[in-house]
């Protein structure tokens, strides 16, 4: 299990990488971050919902409610550019972060 | 199903976030919860599903979105106020004002009258105080001052000045100057005109070049150098026809020949006011510091140079010139002030701001009115505004709302404000045409004059429009919409208008005092008995054109007997001045009394007359008898006092064959028999307020120095005049010019111009405030009564008279008007009591005045109140309690 502290330090990155291709709502999001880390990552309301505030806050994310056919309105979160540019430094550092490791730990994926 | 939606809400409330922010955050986490509660429930079974969900709930974490969703909805002016929303804004504006026309003519007409008299005081002190001489870097032209400030004593010893202009370092250009008049011959007739006689430094410091040849150069200030001048424009437009070949060519002032070197161009009348300038040829190097003639000093400021390093430097070189002071000179220090500053007498500026500050009163009385109609717009809308704020608007975009409809009215008044300011600019300078003001006085609406414009609407709209605005966003959603008959939710915004009501009516009242003082005086000075004939009194001022007190004589003794020749006339005067201002000041002594101090001597106005004096004036002789043809030069030596003279220095006693003399302590004139006794004239002076003071006549041919005469004719318009005074001071002498010509009315009015042009406005300001007020207290009362129709129909209903309910509404507005009344008679008492020498022949607690103020604001108040009173006796009481 991932502590809370890392979990903390990579979820905006997470939101950031999945809102990439598409917008989505928040539900989305919490179902998507649990499946694709195979419920290694788990949010629940009260811990998604100040972080999709705080990156709306910081203008990296834009909230609208949007009514699509055939389903009620829902407030769907887009990437802005602001958002885009952080993404593109996180993944860098990430990278960065992800091959110090490696090195000093010689941790190799397969 | 469960529904979250009101455990969410639940959990919200006590954050009170902005309605539309907390319906959205429901919605968003309520959705959140149903999904998550429908994919819970085949795996653990409903009851543990909410249990679940209902923890994360109630989680700590889930405050800090609460918070960031309120920092959310403040964000960014993008977000508050794009372009597109406030011209939305101004649309929205626009369409509701259109349905209120009442509101907008009421709020225009108050604004703009505010806005427009104050753009006219301002345009006042802009064209006189503030944009400065018209040359290049103006605000860098500056006198030296060296003595008594208090006494506007500007002027410095030429000695002085040369070791000044030696050693100084802070001007590039410094120069000294003495005015002084003289009659100019040469030319088609005798003038007399205004001449400056200039170091090359004077001109020089203004940057001005000539318009035709040349201005002094330091060599022309030699003594032995020729005799130059410089012509102002006016004079080589009229009297040369603008002749271009002039270089050279000769003009004679006081009888001596001057050759023309140059001429100014048009409006440069640098330092005072003056046509003509001739070289000062005084030899200062062998002058000692602390002698020579006394003149003004002038000079440009080096580009480097401060006020500050010329203030220091020159009290430093004062302080090195004092050591050699005369005894009995006080140890004043130089100082470098700027030209206007320096030349202008401060009470100028205390009397203009002064007006500036009443006049922004008004302009505030203007800003109450529009508050209060805007704040009954609010009242009248707190529905719309509730529906509007239910509807997601947010309280800044209510706020805005009501400052963009305030802007708008601002606007629209300042478009009309600035006509009122031509008109009133146009007034102020009609009044000027005839008066001597300074040459740099250039009264119009000047582009700074028009941005003041703009910023005086803009403090208008926030001032009017921010109480209505705060008091639309505090308004409460539910219960308005929940309040069926409005009046819980009018209660706080009636309250605010009556505190507006109750200030407008104190600064009003505040004002009023002071135009009720003002009115009186001005009233007092148009109506005064000075106890001498102005009416078909005409007057003119002649300077002689020579020293020699014998050929002086005879003039005189042919213009006198030219003059009397005259038909048709009820008298004719000559005499060293008129009366009212023209009375000299002088110190006497009586004959036996002694004086320890120099300021025990009586004190007294001094006019020398002809006989003539008491027909054309109308002056009768109460005792003994006045000046006649036998007192002149020769015979023994008379005076003729007044009976304040009498009064206050021999206690009543007959004075007649006492004898006084003229010139204070070490006076070395003639004694003078008191002869008659005359009754007390009108003898204002500037800066005194004894305006019936002791006065002594003496006798115009027994004077020893002459210099000017003045001539005084009274009779018919037709025979009295300028042309038969100057056809006769031609015949006798064709080299004397005749000059400042006008009717003796006009004489004192002129002496009085400040009084009547500024009591005037000030009378106008006062009746603006006035109306503005009684208006604001008409609106409140209507508002305020319309909103109780159902509780006046009830009364009624239930046997309250018609008179009931009026003395009911009117006790109602009686207390705002009582408490502000008795604010503004306290302010304004305060106010005429510190502007007491404004006053004329008024005193600053005349209970007359104040209860007149009292009178006029209670009846205007009155009629604001019984309007809107007798309408609510006419309520139908069954209309009453239908309206909702």
């Amino acid at each position: 299990m991932l502590t809370d502290a890392l979990k903390k330090g990579s979820a905006e990155f997470l939101v950031l990488s999945l809102l990439e291709s598409e917008s989505r709502h928040g539900y989305e999001l919490q179902k998507l971050i649990e499946s694709r880390s195979d419920g290694v990552l788990t949010f629940n309301v009260a811990s998604l919902y100040p972080l999709l505030y705080k990156m709306e806050e910081r203008g990296w994310i834009v909230g609208r409610w949007v009514e699509k056919a055939g389903d009620r309105r829902k407030r769907y979160y887009r990437l802005t550019a602001a958002g885009r540019t952080t993404l593109e430094a996180q993944r860098d550092s990430w990278r960065e972060f992800v091959t110090a490791i490696n090195r000093v730990s010689g941790v190799r994926y397969a | 199903m469960h529904d979250w939606r009101a455990d969410i809400r639940a959990r919200l409330a006590p954050a009170r976030l902005h309605p539309q922010d907390e319906a959205e955050m429901v919605e968003e986490v309520a959705q959140h919860l149903e999904a998550q509660y429908a994919d819970l429930v085949p795996t653990v079974g409903t009851a543990r599903a909410r249990e679940q969900l209902l923890a994360q709930l109630r989680d700590q974490e889930l405050d800090d979105a609460i918070a960031r969703r309120r920092r959310l909805a403040k964000p960014a002016a993008a977000r508050t106020w794009t372009t597109t929303t406030s011209w939305h804004d101004v649309r929205y504006g626009l369409r509701s004002l259109r349905r209120s026309p009442g509101t907008v003519v009421a709020g225009v007409v108050a604004l703009a009258l505010g806005i427009g008299l104050t753009t006219v005081m301002y345009s006042v002190i802009y064209g006189l105080l503030i944009k400065g001489l018209p040359f290049e870097h103006a605000d860098r032209i500056a006198k030296v001052l060296h003595g008594d400030p208090s006494q506007g004593d500007d002027r410095v010893r030429y000695g002085s000045f040369v070791r000044y202009a030696a050693q100084q370092r802070s001007f590039e250009a410094l120069g000294a100057y003495t005015l002084g008049s003289a009659n100019m011959s040469g030319g088609d007739r005798p003038e007399h005109v205004q001449i400056a006689r200039v170091t090359a430094g004077v001109l020089e410091a203004t940057g001005v070049r000539p318009m035709v040849g040349r201005t002094f150069a330091p060599s022309d200030n030699a003594p032995t150098a020729p005799a130059t001048a410089v012509l102002g424009y006016a004079i080589w437009r009229d009297r040369y026809r603008a002749d271009s070949t002039i270089l050279g060519k000769e003009i004679r002032i006081n009888g001596r020949p001057f050759s023309i070197i140059g001429v100014m161009p048009d409006q440069f009348r640098f330092p005072d006011n003056h046509d003509v300038w001739l070289p000062m040829q005084t030899d200062g190097s062998a002058l000692p510091p602390w002698e020579g003639p006394l003149v003004g000093v002038v000079g440009r400021l080096r580009t480097d140079a401060t006020y500050e390093r010329a203030n220091a430097e020159f009290a430093t070189l004062s302080s090195r010139l004092s050591v050699d002071r005369p005894n009995g000179t006080p140890d004043w220090r130089a100082s470098v002030t700027p030209y206007i500053r320096a030349v202008l007498p401060p009470r100028v500026y205390t009397v203009l701001n002064a007006m500036l500050a009443a006049v922004m009163l008004v302009l505030l009385v203007a800003c109450a009115n529009v508050a209060n109609l805007l704040l009954d717009r609010t009242a009248r809308r707190t529905r719309e505004i509730g529906i509007r704020t239910a509807l997601g608007a947010s309280r800044l975009a209510i706020v805005r709302q009501s400052l963009v409809e305030s802007t708008i009215l601002a606007a629209i008044a300042a478009v009309v404000g600035t006509l009122i300011a031509r008109v009133g600019v146009a007034w102020f300078n009609a009044t000027l045409v005839d008066m001597d003001h300074p040459f740099w006085m250039d009264i119009r609406l000047h582009p700074p004059v028009l941005a003041f414009v703009v910023a005086l609407a803009g403090l208008a709209s926030v001032v009017s429009g921010l109480l209505p605005a705060m008091q639309s966003a505090r308004l409460d959603v539910s219960s308005i919409l929940k309040d069926e008959s409005q009046n819980a939710s009018s209660f706080r915004v009636g309250r605010l208008s009556r505190v507006i009501v109750a200030a407008q009516i104190a600064i009003s009242a505040a004002l009023l005092v002071a135009t009720g003082f003002l009115t009186r005086s001005i009233v007092n000075l148009r109506t005064i008995d000075t106890g001498f004939a102005t009416t078909d009194v005409f007057t003119a001022v002649v300077n002689l054109s020579t020293r020699d007190t014998v050929r002086q004589h005879q003039f005189l003794d042919g213009v006198e007997r030219e003059l009397a020749a005259l038909p048709g006339l009820a008298g004719a005067y000559i005499g060293n001045g008129l009366p009212g201002y023209g009375m000299a000041h002088d110190v006497a002594a009586i004959e036996g009394k002694t004086y320890t101090r120099e300021e025990d001597y009586p004190t007294a106005r001094t006019l020398a007359v002809t006989p003539g004096f008491f027909p054309t004036f109308d002056v009768t002789v109460l005792r003994g008898r006045g000046i006649t043809a036998q007192d002149r030069a020769g015979s023994a030596p008379v005076a003729v006092v007044n009976q304040a003279f009498v009064q206050r220095y021999f206690a009543g006693a007959d004075p007649i064959g006492r004898r006084i003399r003229l010139g204070g302590p070490r006076s070395e004139r003639e004694w003078l028999t008191i002869v008659g006794i005359v009754p007390t004239l009108f003898a204002p002076s500037f800066g005194r307020d004894d305006r019936w003071p002791p006065q002594v006549l003496t006798a115009f041919r027994q004077e020893r120095s002459l210099l000017s005469a003045s001539l005084a004719l009274r009779g018919p318009a037709d025979v009295t005049g300028a042309a038969p005074i100057r056809k006769v001071v031609a015949s006798v002498d064709p080299e004397v010019p005749v000059h400042t010509t006008m009717s003796m009315d006009a004489v004192l009015d002129e002496q009085m111009w400040g009084l009547n042009v500024f009591g005037t406005m000030f009378i106008v300001f006062g009746i603006v405030a006035l109306v503005l007020s009684a208006i604001g207290l008409y609106a409140v009362m209507a508002f305020s009564v319309s909103r109780r129709a159902r509780e006046m129909g009830i009364r009624m209903a239930l046997g309250a008279s018609g008179r009931d309910v009026i003395a009911m509404v009117c006790r109602q507005g009686a207390r705002q008007i009582a408490i502000g009344m008795t604010l503004g008679l306290i302010a304004g008492a305060a106010i005429v009591r510190a502007a007491r020498a404004a006053l004329f022949e008024v005193q600053p607690n005349d209970p007359g005045v104040f209860a007149l103020v009292v009178g006029v604001l209670a009846g205007a108040a009155f009629v604001a109140c019984i309007i809107p009173a007798v309408r609510a006796t006419r309520v139908d009481p069954l209309v009453a309690l239908r309206t909702d």
